[in-house]
């Protein structure tokens, strides 16, 4: 880097303020467009794949041919037919069933293990955090095959409870280890304030506990509704009717027997993400905190 | 009671785990030492053949000519890419004021949040070969003489995965980086400046040292993601089975099972993929409890 030598300067005060600076505002107007420029890139790259799926999605022309950045013929078609005519309609409501009933199911089993992990000291406590820890790390895609011996045995291929409960499976893991840090964080002494008042455990646990712990049980539970939602390859191999198919195995039917209807594929998308984006940015700044505190803190 | 309490707690999560996790996770290995096809399904026997069908994986050429550096490459590449990616963009949000750091942080999220499934088709939408706004593009300027499928070539094809990936992962790594560079200290960086150590020496003397727990926990949990990508591949033209040359260790298992029945075969393709990742996870685990202290 070539750093301003203001000292070989006149030793006049004003002689040496002018042109030391000058070069260094000049080196801080490189450094700000380069800065720009790296934003500009940014936003670009991270934007754009969403912003040309709404926009083929608005756009009656997407499926036809050629199309330009912008909607050639803005129309709200592409909707209408993929709700209308295609099912998105039900492959949404069933996403939402099987995801709100994931939320509920492994709310109430990740709050209770969290509250067992983080408030009491007992005999293999350790061990169960690591293999908390461990079994985060099993690649579902792994279980794939006994999985759906296990649930074609109970016979519940095709009904939303089988898939409900390989989801509560998966997100408990990560939501005990989440939630253990937002217990964690709440102070002893309250707990204790409230024993002295003469409260029960359980007393205690519904006044106390559960109202100060809330809001990481809201960001646990959009985390699970995220998963749940986006969740391909056991719906993809749990489901074989149109009847049943969640939102990400009724995109890719759909797009099996569409595949050069783009119009159509992006307004699908569209309806799939808009929920999970809203969601995910509305809880993401608490969602990364517990992730670090949880994750690296141990 | 008080010592019974905290297992009163437990139990419900620890069996829907037992159940769910870690009962398959056996299974899936007994299944593997068996011939199991739609027979077994049906009748529910067992039909042990021992190693054979680990003896098969290890003997198939595709296995070390295909899957193998197709999984092996690709995380390499993938897992360079994001940490690469988002550490630039972590310092770069870092350096902002604030209100361009919420701007820049909300887009980073939007492609952190569009789902695995929309976000592979919008990519298939964009590399489109007759209408793809990237093929388009390069007809228009003349590079390209007629419409190019990407899809069919191993290279290309991974390639798109690959800025899929990236796309999509960069953000946990940026954002999580960024919430560790807040922590440097600034009086060191502010000492190290005095003593005319430029920005590069800075980084990887001071600040990288710091956030080295940081970054061992997002190399590897991104390593993780990117050994086991399945729905990525598996969606884009030729991935569900097809092309038999862009196959990874979790869609050859899944093709395997539930394309040919052979789900004896599919769960040791499985299994390789399990014990590769489980020795991933021991290194991660034990670098966390090393920081704990």
């Amino acid at each position: 880097m070539k750093a301003p030598s203001a000292p070989s300067a006149p030793s006049v005060p004003d002689a040496v303020r002018i042109p030391a600076r000058r070069p260094r505002s000049r080196r801080a107007r490189v450094t700000l467009a380069w800065k720009a420029v790296a934003v500009a890139a940014l936003l670009l790259f991270t934007l754009f794949p969403t912003y040309w799926m709404i926009s083929s999605a608005f756009d009656g022309r997407a499926t036809g041919g050629a199309q330009s950045l912008f909607p050639a013929e803005p129309t709200l078609e592409n909707f209408s037919y993929v709700l209308s005519e295609a099912g998105f309609g039900t492959f949404l409501r069933n996403s939402a069933i099987v995801a709100v009933s994931t939320v509920v199911l492994s709310g109430i089993l990740a709050l209770f293990a969290a509250v067992a992990v983080a408030r009491f000291r007992f005999r293999f406590r350790t061990g169960i955090l690591m293999l908390i820890l461990i079994i985060q790390m099993v690649p579902l895609e792994a279980l794939v095959i006994p999985l759906f011996i296990q649930v074609r045995d109970l016979q519940l291929l095709n009904s939303f409870l089988g898939l409900i409960i390989v989801y509560v499976a998966f997100s408990l893991p990560f939501a005990i280890w989440m939630l253990r840090g937002f217990v964690a964080a709440v102070p002893v002494e309250l707990e204790e304030a409230a024993y002295i008042d003469g409260a029960s455990w359980g007393r205690m646990f519904w006044s106390v506990l559960l109202p100060l712990v809330a809001p990481g049980l809201v960001a646990t539970s959009v985390f699970a509704f995220i998963i749940a939602w986006n969740e391909f390859i056991f719906a993809l191999t749990f489901m074989d009717s149109p009847a049943t198919y969640t939102v990400a195995v009724g995109l890719q039917q759909f797009f099996g027997e569409n595949s050069n209807e783009w119009g159509y594929v992006m307004a699908g998308s569209t309806l799939i993400t808009l929920p999970v984006m809203i969601f995910f940015i509305l809880v993401q700044r608490r969602l990364s905190g517990g992730l670090v505190s949880g994750a690296v803190k141990g | 009671m008080a010592t019974a309490r905290p297992w009163l707690l437990l139990a419900p999560a620890l069996a829907v785990l037992a159940v769910l996790l870690l009962w398959p996770l056996a299974r899936v290995v007994l299944i593997s030492f068996q011939d199991y096809g739609l027979r077994e399904i049906v009748s529910g026997r067992s039909n042990y053949i021992g190693l054979a069908n680990y003896a098969e994986v290890f003997a198939d050429p595709a296995l070390w000519t295909v899957v193998l550096p197709n999984t092996v490459g690709f995380a390499v590449a993938a897992v360079g890419g994001t940490v690469i990616l988002g550490t630039l963009v972590a310092l770069l949000l870092a350096s902002l004021d604030r209100l361009w750091r919420t701007i820049v942080s909300s887009a980073v999220m939007v492609a952190w949040a569009m789902p695995a499934v929309t976000g592979t088709y919008v990519w298939i939408w964009i590399f489109d070969a007759d209408r793809g706004i990237v093929s388009q593009f390069l007809q228009g300027t003349g590079l390209l003489d007629e419409p190019h499928n990407w899809f069919t070539d191993r290279w290309s094809f991974y390639a798109v995965v690959l800025v899929n990936i990236i796309h999509h992962g960069f953000p946990f790594v940026a954002i999580t980086v960024l919430a560790g560079l807040l922590g440097v200290s600034k009086e060191m960086l502010e000492a190290a400046t005095v003593d005319g150590a430029g920005a590069v020496r800075r980084f990887f003397s001071i600040t990288f040292p710091t956030l080295r727990p940081v970054f061992a926990v997002v190399v590897i949990l991104s390593t993780i993601w990117d050994f086991k990508v399945f729905a990525q591949i598996y969606l884009q033209p030729g991935g569900s089975g097809s092309n038999r040359s862009v196959f990874n260790l979790g869609v050859w298992s899944y093709v395997e099972s539930f394309a040919q029945n052979r789900y004896g075969f599919g769960s040791a393709i499985a299994v390789l993929l399990t014990v590769l990742l489980l020795a991933i996870s021991v290194v991660y685990v034990r670098t966390l409890f090393k920081e704990e202290k």
